[in-house]
């Protein structure tokens, strides 16, 4: 294209410096500016809230749901969502404590992944290529999997007969980190590679703004959509067996509301519902955020009523702030969208 | 609602050349864009005038303005008979501004009478909310679709079947049945044809026996010149010049819209396509509007296929492409017959599609220009499937500076104007190497500047051996870009010209011949 080059007549925009790169993404962290606040406020307000035990307890509460999360936020970025991570993690985890009869850890985790899996592909391809709105996909999937967990339990916990080996692992640190929340580092170190470094990643992103163009570009709109929910699915199967090694037994209600808390974490964390605009930090920093409240709350002897209310309104509240933030973000503007 | 008139005349009577509007040192700007600096304009009673102006020139904003769908940062607009300046869209809507926007606005899911009558349900002076619906399918309805040239619409019909031109005709409708001083008609002929523009012609001629100011915003001069009285030139935000339009010519407003004048339009060189097979055989196809459409494309040639809108060009088009799939025929490429069942499939067959609707189908909303430009080609740039984002920033750089796109990298392909969109758009698909590409309507709401751009690229395209398909409602545009131009008529070819023999007369007399 010598011709074009040679005509060169308009100005090129100079790029933004590094500095104002860094501005310009300070100014839209409103999360973490949330969680900076709170961490002040719980310092303050309680006095066990800094010390070893509640900082390693509040560490384990977030591992579990924080991979959750990841896997919440992959299915928000393509416009889905996926209201079935609780119940596919509570049944990911009767399953893996009771399949083998739990007699070990390795085939659990085989068996966590193999149900997290399945449920993924099933959701998946009915959205994918059934064309099935997720809400209802994954609604139906709910209900069916939180159906089979009473069903397979009757009411009893499922307790694996290795669990002495479970329960260590859930206690086990490693450099005074608990090994559980490697696992959720681990989690977000791929996920986030993979949404930002990869092809596939950038495709994710593409399908959640525009469906059309992604597929008029030659996408697989279809195949990457499926993989998004297979990977997800993973995601919660995994979950269900980090259940297991924290509780040691898999319970009725185990994973009991958490596409709430997942939900909620990734829309404070910045993502858009309708797809196509979101991050893996911002995800991380909403999902610290709600589980530094919910430890709050418990140190601060809230009824745990109370705490639901409270929780609910925190998502109102940063709903709200997000809104604020879209407006802004409007303007036209040099931001990184994938950042 | 009271206020509809029965003689169909909704615009208020009013005497010719009296002030309908001023706007005085009116500024807007947007963080880091000045959009307009400081203009200066009236509008009177029974006059059309237009604004003109490149993409980004600020007239949109104007409109805008004037609408009071934005405020402006500094300055004010008064409309006559309004008692202060107007700061909102009610406020505009009370003091009769009637904005026709460049996407029209219709609502899918209404019928077409229910999105005639649309605007009655605004919040209006009568708000009790057991107030009786206006009758939708009334002959009023009617009268009021074959006005506009909309006849052969029924009024139960749902809005969502319709052509673009259709629903930009649709939506002009609503000019009869809501009361307005000021008429603004946004770019409101771009996504209609040729055909419709008699009828908006008719409308305007109406509007303006009836004293209303209507304000055309457009860079096609030849609908310019067609309807308007006046015309005032935008450039960068500033009004540059307001002109007689029977005292001035295209070129003068050209040269005064893009501050240089324009070098003619170079011809492309002759293709050498004898004795080169084929790189496209189209046989027989079938599929949407097409109705048995064959045609052969060679290495190097620039074919034009004009037509109406529901002509069928389009079908052929996205049938050619993989964009949809066609019902029967038959498609070789180079040669071996293939089976288009995606967009995905017809780019493994190096085939690439410029879509006409660059915002739904063109690029990614949330993707910045680099990311935009390499989603095609993404694969080819990474390994194992990681992006190798050194090799990526360094093309996308390239292509920027190749392309002349406004901005950087990192800028929002959304932000930019119309022409830089269409820049990025093209430059993903040329990434992608196709050996044969079809733009559809290349240049839909693109200021001259970029015009001559996209032109330069198609040409050096089929000066390296691609085979290049332009479809475009525009006869001019085809006449001097193209080698050879198709016109399609009720889903078949019904002529091919030889651009150096023909003009647009044979072009628009041959699509709108009726068979018997």
């Amino acid at each position: 294209m010598t011709a074009t080059a040679t005509t060169r007549t308009e100005q090129q925009q100079p790029e933004p410096s590094r500095t104002h790169a860094v501005v310009d993404w300070l100014k839209r962290q409103y999360a973490l500016y949330i969680l900076i606040v709170l961490l002040i406020i719980a310092s303050i307000s309680s006095k066990a809230f800094l010390t070893q035990t509640n900082l390693t307890n509040l560490l384990l509460q977030m591992s579990i749901i924080g991979v959750v999360v990841m896997a919440e936020l992959i299915v928000v970025l393509t416009g889905g969502i996926d209201i079935s991570v609780g119940s596919a993690l509570g049944l990911a985890a009767v399953l893996s404590a009771g399949v083998f009869s739990g007699s070990s850890v390795l085939l659990a985790l085989l068996v966590a992944l193999v149900v997290g899996g399945a449920i993924g592909m099933v959701n998946g391809w009915l959205v994918s290529f059934r064309g099935l709105e997720p809400f209802i996909v994954t609604l139906g999937m709910l209900a069916l999997a939180r159906g089979l967990v009473y069903a397979y339990g009757q009411g009893i916990p499922v307790i694996p007969e290795d669990a002495v080996t479970f329960a260590q692992i859930g206690q086990t640190t490693l450099l005074g980190i608990p090994v559980l929340a490697l696992i959720w580092i681990v989690v977000v170190l791929l996920i986030g590679f993979l949404l930002t470094r990869t092809v596939w990643g950038r495709r994710v992103y593409a399908i959640g703004s525009n469906k059309e163009a992604a597929r008029s570009s030659g996408i697989p709109v279809r195949a990457t959509l499926w993989s998004v929910y297979i990977l997800a699915g993973l995601l919660v199967g995994l979950g269900g067996w980090m259940f297991i090694c924290r509780f040691a037994s898999g319970t009725a209600a185990a994973g009991n509301l958490m596409e709430l808390e997942a939900i909620a974490a990734v829309v404070i964390g910045g993502a858009r519902l309708s797809g196509g605009h979101g991050t893996v930090f911002g995800a991380v920093v909403g999902t610290i955020i709600f589980q530094v409240i919910a430890n709050l709350l418990s140190l601060l002897n809230v009824s745990t009523f109370l705490q639901d209310a409270f929780r609910g309104a925190l998502i109102l509240i940063a709903v709200t702030l997000a809104t604020v933030q879209l407006k802004r973000r409007r303007a036209p503007s040099t931001a990184p969208a994938t950042h | 609602m009271s206020t509809v008139e029965h003689d169909g005349k909704a615009a208020s009577h009013r005497a010719p050349g009296e002030l309908a509007f001023k706007a005085t040192g009116v500024r807007k700007y947007y963080p880091g864009v000045k959009a307009l600096d400081g203009v200066d304009l009236e509008g009177y009673a029974g006059e059309v005038l237009a604004i003109c102006g490149a993409n980004g020139a600020g007239k949109s904003t104007f409109a805008k303005l004037l609408a009071g769908v934005q405020t402006p940062t500094d300055g004010e607009i008064r409309v006559t008979g309004y008692p202060h300046p107007v700061r909102n869209a009610a406020e505009a809507e009370q003091a009769g501004v009637l904005m026709m926007h460049q996407e029209p606005l219709i609502i899918d899911d209404f019928t077409v009478g229910e999105n005639v009558w649309l605007y009655k349900l605004r919040q209006g002076k009568d708000i009790r909310p057991w107030a009786r619906k206006v009758d939708t399918n009334s002959e009023e309805t009617r009268r009021v679709l074959r006005e506009m040239g909309l006849a052969h619409l029924h009024t139960n019909q749902f809005a969502r079947d319709l052509g673009p031109g259709q629903r930009q005709m649709l939506s002009l409708s609503r000019a009869l049945v809501t009361e307005h001083k000021i008429m603004i008609l946004d770019e409101t002929t771009a996504s209609t044809s040729e055909e419709h523009f008699n009828d908006i012609l008719e409308l305007v001629d109406r509007e303006k026996k009836a004293g209303t100011s209507i304000i055309f915003v457009s860079h096609r001069l030849n609908e310019v010149f067609a309807m308007c009285d006046r015309i005032a030139v935008l450039r960068n935000g500033t009004l540059v010049k307001v002109l007689t339009a029977a005292e001035t010519n295209a070129d003068e407003i050209t040269t005064l819209m893009i501050g240089q004048a324009l070098k003619a339009l170079a011809r492309p060189a002759p293709a050498q396509t004898s004795g080169k097979d084929p790189v496209l055989s189209v046989r027989d196809l079938h599929g949407g509007a097409a109705k048995g459409v064959s045609f052969d494309i060679k290495p190097g040639e620039i074919v034009g296929m004009y037509g109406l809108v529901g002509s069928g060009r389009s079908s052929v088009a996205r049938s050619i492409t993989g964009q949809r799939k066609a019902a029967a025929g038959t498609i070789t490429v180079h040669g071996d017959q293939v089976h288009l069942n995606s967009p995905r499939a017809a780019l493994h067959k190096r085939i690439a599609y410029v879509t006409e609707d660059r915002r739904l189908e063109g690029f990614v909303n949330d993707f910045d220009n680099g990311q935009n430009m390499s989603l095609v080609v993404l694969p080819r740039m990474a390994k194992v499937g990681v992006v190798q984002a050194g090799v990526e920033k360094a093309r996308v750089r390239e292509l920027i500076r190749e392309y002349q796109v406004k901005g950087g990298p990192r800028t929002y392909t959304s932000s930019l104007s119309g022409g830089n969109q269409q820049k990025v758009v093209v430059a993903k698909w040329i990434e992608a190497e196709p050996d044969f590409i079809v733009l559809d309507e290349p240049t839909k709401g693109i200021d001259v500047g970029a015009r001559a751009n996209i032109y330069e690229i198609i040409h050096s395209l089929a000066a390296r051996g691609k085979g290049v398909v332009v479809v475009s409602s525009e006869a001019e545009e085809l006449l001097s870009l193209c080698h050879r131009i198709l016109v399609m008529r009720n889903g078949q070819i019904a002529g091919e010209f030889d651009p150096e023999h023909a003009d647009t007369d044979d072009l628009i007399r041959t699509a709108l011949t009726h068979q018997d």
